[in-house]
């Protein structure tokens, strides 16, 4: 991963300062950076997002294709990710360098989404066992300012918020054979219920302390992270640490009760924002990538 | 997916330096999203990038807004138009999508000018209809009409988005109202004197209704073109598209309902329809066949039976069709069953009809048989006809009778029925709702008097789909300038042969004269034979506007006294014919032989011929014939004639066909062009001589193009007819105790040869006859795209036409061909694209076939108008079939073939028994077979202006209790047509 090389001074600085509640850039313990979203950014797929936390920059693209439902929940979609570090954030990503982040960030995404309630993956299916939604979930990182994980989860709720499937029929004939309809309205379409998709919050342990949104000079004086999903709700549906030191449980206790709580005004905030974002309509003047 | 992505933030990362631009040109920029699904079944958002424009002009003449002028002529300042009582004023018109494609007969009127079509319009209608489009295309390009094509989907201020909840119509016919405003709003701001006014046409309900409201002036088509003061007659051009809605409302229901385009894709894929090309019977309006497209070995043939079956599809429309249960099916019937009754919505009649198609079903004939359950794609086009005047007076709806009987009759709603009767006339179908016995129509275009030369003429290069316009500028543009000399260019690749002895043989009055023929002694003892032929590639170069029209072309058409030239007149009378003492360039193909005609060296060359002589058949003849001309011509002759006697020895000893049918010569007054005298064609030894040899060549050079290019040679074949064809030949013959083998070409030529009957010396003319109605049509194919090679009537494995380029187009590319394949011209891309070829191929077979039944119906013509000179004749005939209730038969005389009927409306029918084995026919206690010889009574029935037919009626022998010539007991229906597959003249 990306990460930046401090000298003793530059790390005693910072890890006094959070011993302080005071961080370099300004911010408490429990304040994130600024982050900003926006959707619909990429036209041709069918939902997408892009959310820059500090220097952290986030695009993901959904797309909606028909596959068969997986042989063990035959009445089912399911969501598939796929991560792609490009070298622009870092020229460590080049060639296959950036191979093994990406894994290790789509495994973490899998694991996020596992539980049964994030999304509605029967609202996927559209003919039990022969036909439903895959949604291709790809990420891609334009650059790397730390907290990569927190920036990736906000970009793929968002993402999924403004995905829309086109609705299909299946129509089926005396002989038993189906055949699937498409809408000519391409405003008739179905939109997923993302109440329940959860948000990453990485705890970095610095000193005695923990903090969120940890800056690339803060993770390089982190030992130990500990990442956790947390649903708008403050359910806890995940939990992984990162790094090399060891935590021990009782801060580790206290690490997810200030996930919980830093989740839900996230998921909260987050929120408001993607309403007020979709409220404005086809009027909004898009930002994209040059603005 | 990803692709995108990565795509996309490339973009991002080098976005930086473009933020200016972008945000200028942001509101001049949307794109435009939709779904699609992909064959393989995945869902795929496309996405198109849009741009808007400001400087798009509006096509006003008189605007001095929109900067850049138009290309082209653009709509008038002043638009005089036609003047209507519904608006007065000076007014450009504004058509929608369906207005434009089911009116297009009348805006294609002259008097209709100034319409602006929109480019929404105009992409639908492409959509939905190329023809259309191609004529909509025509008449913007046309000067003239004033048309203006408004590019209104890039235009910033008429260009809208698709709303939730609006599907993709709904979306165009608002863009189209949104440019109807911009329109009225912009010409209002051009402070001209008079205000223009865009006038909104739509036969479209709802649609004219919220133009009402939005203050848009709006009329249905009808209502604009009634309300045209001076052209009372266009209204009759008005295609009555019936609302949806209204049909059920009225009237019985006929048929039963069409299956939506849906749900028939679904059925023939999961294969309970079979999806083909519908071919209505011409003997039997109740009755059609359907091919079944692909390759499926069973059920290529399906018979549809009965009106209800038929189920309103017409010949030639692609239809879906079911199956019916095996114990359904029926055998395609001989009953000759014309749709004369004049109460139209008679469908008891109907029943009984479809009765007698029923009874009496050999069992062994059963075929598989179906019904139409919907139309894939309707192939209308506008037919020649004429109208049968409803027996109502003051009735505005008559019925339409088409030239070609395979169409049913349609409905036109005219008010000038009165000077439409006894005109041809040309009528497009509409549609066939289903509570109507017929389809509707509307009337198109005035042809002429029917029976004139000229219309009728007309009537049946339109009816054969031949070209026949007169050449355009561009075509003509590629023609050499005249004085034209041979240059020394033209000599590059040429051989000087002008000081050889050629002569051309051809009939008389020939003008375009394509080979030329010599023959002298060489040194060592052997013959040196050469076929010339014009060399017309030498002026159709590839791919200009001349070689496209001609390849369009294919064929040059003669009729019984014109000619529609393939190629213009200069080439094919003047440049190219090898007309006497007059330098040409030709391409020869050089044999030398010996005296028993064995080819030692071929050789092909590009040459340069001055032809010592263009005799006639009959004057060669005289010159072989009488022993005091020596001189070179006729030596030369003799010597040809020599080898070719030799040579067709040969070829029938080989297994080559002699095959014969009824060839007619009309004798034209010179003054009025009406055929005074009808004689059937001799045929000289000179005939064959000429024949002989250009098949040598034919083969010669099908064998050398193959050998340089076995993929891309331009061939042509004639498979052996399956063996069932020739079922009826085999009987016929052992009826009059005769045996035909059919097992080889061989066997049946000599068995053919064999056939003679001391009695009856005609017998064996009419076993060819028979014979040639058994064969199949020869075809022309690209080597690469087949494997079967054999010519089976010439008994060659490899034949082409070579000889004949100033009327066939093949001959041009066999040409190409050889050219390339000695060195003395160069390839170009298309020639050697199998493909390509293929399709070539393909139209000039179907060309080919259209031109021979133009050929037959034009000589059906002459005879009537012959006969109508003539008056009554009786003539001796014979049965050439047996149909169940009437006997064809050919009358040697006038090569005239014609149909005796045995059933006639109102009378008792005479008992009838068809027996299929033998095939006989008795009728009371008379007896027909094939080959019986009987008198007929031939005349003109004139009596009907409508049916101008010639009646025959059996004279000898005479049917008991029936007095035939006072009160003929039967009727019948002429057609000079030698074979069953021909269109009709009339009706």
């Amino acid at each position: 991963m990306a990460s930046v090389v401090l000298s003793e001074a530059e790390k005693l600085y910072i890890v006094h300062g959070v011993q302080e509640d005071l961080r370099v850039d300004g911010r408490g313990c429990e304040d994130y950076r600024c982050a900003e979203v926006e959707t619909d950014v990429v036209s041709n797929t069918s939902g997408s997002a892009r959310a820059k936390l500090g220097h952290t920059d986030i695009l993901v693209g959904v797309k909606a294709e028909m596959g068969t439902p997986k042989l063990e929940k035959p009445d089912e979609g399911y969501l598939e990710f796929f991560v792609d570090c490009s070298a622009n954030a870092t020229p460590e990503f080049e060639g296959r360098g950036g191979e093994e982040l990406g894994t290790e960030i789509a495994n973490t995404l899998y694991r996020i989404f596992s539980s049964e309630s994030c999304v509605d993956l029967k609202s996927l299916c559209i003919n039990p066992r022969e036909h439903c939604w895959v949604l291709y979930v790809d990420v891609l990182l334009l650059e790397c300012g730390g907290n990569l994980f927190d920036a990736i989860s906000i970009a793929v709720k968002a993402a999924l918020f403004n995905t829309r499937i086109p609705k299909v029929r299946v129509l089926e004939d005396e002989e038993g054979s189906k055949e699937i309809e498409l809408s000519d309205d391409p405003y008739d379409c179905i939109r997923l219920n993302v109440d329940e998709v959860p948000c990453v919050v990485t705890l970095s342990k610095i000193g005695y302390r923990h903090v969120v949104d940890a800056t690339l000079q803060e993770e390089a004086c982190s030992l130990a992270s500990l990442l956790i999903s947390v649903t708008s709700k403050g359910a806890l549906t995940c939990m992984k640490k990162v790094g090399k030191g060891s935590l021990d449980p009782e801060s580790i206790f206290e690490m997810m009760e200030t996930g919980k709580r830093v989740g839900k005004s996230l998921h909260t905030s987050l929120q408001k924002i993607l309403d007020e974002e979709e409220s404005l309509g086809t009027t909004r003047q898009k930002v994209g990538f040059l603005g | 997916m990803l692709g995108n992505v990565v795509r996309v933030a490339a973009v991002a990362a080098s976005g930086g330096g473009g933020r200016l631009g972008s945000s200028a040109a942001g509101a001049m920029l949307t794109s435009r999203t939709f779904l699609k699904r992909t064959r393989a079944g995945a869902v795929v958002k496309v996405v198109r990038e849009h741009y808007l424009r400001d400087d798009i002009p509006c096509g006003a003449a008189a605007c001095r807004l929109c900067g850049a002028r138009p290309a082209g002529a653009g709509l008038e300042a002043r638009p005089a138009g036609a003047a209507s009582h519904l608006c007065p004023g000076p007014h450009y018109l504004l058509p929608d999508t369906n207005l434009l494609l089911h009116q297009i007969d009348i805006l294609e009127d002259p008097v209709i000018k100034n319409v602006i079509v929109l480019q929404t319009v105009l992409q639908e209608v492409r959509n939905r209809s190329a023809p259309v489009y191609k004529r909509v295309r025509d008449m913007i390009a046309n000067p003239e009409k004033h048309f203006y094509s408004f590019t209104n989907e890039h235009h910033r201020e008429t260009y809208i988005e698709q709303e939730q909840g609006e599907n993709s119509n709904d979306r165009n016919d608002r863009a189209i109202r949104v440019a109807v405003k911009w329109y009225n709003e912009h010409l209002k701001k051009m402070k001209n004197e008079e205000n223009i006014q865009v006038i909104f046409l739509t036969n479209d309900r709802n649609n004219k209704e919220k133009a009402l409201e939005e203050g848009i002036t709006a009329y249905t088509c009808e209502e604009y073109i009634k309300s045209l003061m001076a052209n009372p007659d266009l209204v009759d051009r008005l295609a009555c598209i019936s609302d949806e809605g209204k049909e059920i409302e009225s009237g019985k229901i006929f048929f039963p309902e069409h299956l939506p385009l849906s749900k028939l894709q679904q059925g023939i894929k999961s294969g309970i329809y079979l999806q083909g090309t519908y071919r209505a019977s011409r003997d039997n309006y109740l009755e059609a066949t359907v091919w079944v497209h692909g390759d499926a070995e069973e059920n290529k043939e399906i018979i549809i039976q009965g009106l209800k079956h038929l189920n309103r599809a017409v010949h030639e429309d692609i239809v879906a069709v079911e199956l019916l249960a095996k114990d359904e099916w029926v055998a395609p019937s001989s009953v000759v069953l014309q749709d004369d009754s004049q109460n139209e919505d008679d469908i008891e009649n109907e029943e009984e009809k479809e009765n007698i198609l029923k009874a009496s079903v050999n069992k062994n004939m059963l075929r598989p048989t179906g019904k139409v359950v919907g139309i894939i794609k309707r192939n209308w086009r506008p037919f020649c006809g004429m109208l049968s005047k409803s027996q109502i007076k003051e009735a505005r709806r008559h019925l339409f009778t088409p030239a070609d009987r395979r169409i049913p009759r349609i409905r036109i709603e005219t008010r000038q029925a009165d000077t439409l009767e006894g005109q041809r006339i040309i009528v497009a179908i509409d549609g066939w709702p289903r509570n109507s016995r017929y389809p509707n129509g509307h009337f198109v275009k005035n042809l002429g008097n029917a029976g004139d030369k000229e219309t009728e003429t007309e009537v049946l290069l339109l009816e054969h789909d031949v070209p026949h316009q007169p050449f355009s500028q561009a075509v003509l543009s590629f023609l050499p300038k005249m004085p034209w000399s041979i240059t020394e260019k033209d000599m590059k690749y040429r051989e000087d042969l002008r000081q050889l002895c050629v002569c051309s043989v051809d009939p008389p009055g020939c003008t375009d004269i394509d080979d030329a023929l010599h023959c002298r002694e060489l040194e060592n003892g052997n013959l040196e034979v050469g076929v010339h032929i014009a060399d017309v590639s030498h002026f159709i170069r590839p791919g200009n506007a001349l070689d496209e029209e001609s390849a369009k072309r294919g064929t040059t058409v003669y009729l019984c006294e014109k000619r529609i030239d393939m190629v213009p007149e200069l080439l094919s009378s003047n440049l190219c014919s090898l007309r006497s003492n007059v330098d040409r360039l030709a391409f020869s193909c050089i044999w030398e032989m010996n005296h028993k005609a064995e080819i030692l060296k071929t050789r092909f060359t590009k040459s340069v011929i001055n032809s010592k002589a263009s005799l006639t058949y009959a004057e060669a003849q005289m010159r072989i014939d009488s022993a005091g001309m020596n001189d070179d011509v006729t030596t030369s002759l003799r010597g040809l004639n020599k080898l070719a006697k030799i040579l067709k020895k040969k070829r029938i000893d080989n297994g080559a066909l002699t095959l014969s049918s009824p060839e007619v010569r009309f004798h034209m007054d010179s003054e009025t062009h009406d055929p005074i005298d009808l004689q059937t064609k001799e045929l000289k030894e000179t005939n064959s001589m000429v024949e002989e040899f250009m098949l040598l060549a034919n083969i010669s050079v099908a064998q050398k193009i193959y050998d340089e290019f076995s993929e891309f040679a331009l061939l042509r074949k004639h498979p052996a007819p399956p063996p069932s064809n020739y079922d009826i030949l085999v009987k016929a013959a052992k009826s009059k105790n005769l045996e035909i083998k059919t097992d080889s070409a061989k066997a049946l030529a000599e068995s053919l040869d064999k056939a003679e009957s001391p009695a009856f010396p005609y017998l064996n003319t009419l076993l060819r006859i028979l014979t040639t109605r058994c064969m199949m049509q020869a075809v022309y194919f690209c080597s690469g795209m087949d494997n079967d090679f054999h010519h089976y009537g010439l008994a060659s494995p490899i034949y082409t036409h070579f000889t004949s380029p100033i009327r066939r187009y093949a001959d041009i590319i066999v040409h190409r061909l050889l050219a390339v394949a000695i060195g003395a011209d160069s390839t170009y891309p298309e020639l050697t694209d199998k493909h390509k070829l293929a399709d070539l191929c393909k139209n000039l077979n179907y060309r080919h076939k259209m031109a021979q039944y133009a050929q037959r119906a034009s000589v059906a013509f002459h005879t009537q108008l012959f006969f109508k000179t003539k008056g009554e004749v009786n003539e001796d005939a014979y049965i050439l079939f047996v149909r169940k209730n009437a006997i064809v038969v050919l009358i040697p005389k006038y090569g005239l073939e014609g149909t005796v009927f045995f059933e006639e409306k109102d009378k008792t029918k005479p008992r009838l028994d068809y027996n299929s084995e033998v095939p006989s026919l008795t009728v009371e206690d008379t007896t027909f077979r094939i080959f019986d010889k009987v008198k007929v009574n031939i005349m003109l029935d004139a009596s009907n202006i409508q049916h101008q037919k010639i009646r025959m009626v059996l004279v000898e022998p005479k049917i008991p209790g029936k007095d035939v010539p006072a009160n003929p007991t039967t009727e019948a229906s002429v057609s000079n047509e030698p074979e069953k597959k021909k269109k009709k003249l009339q009706k």
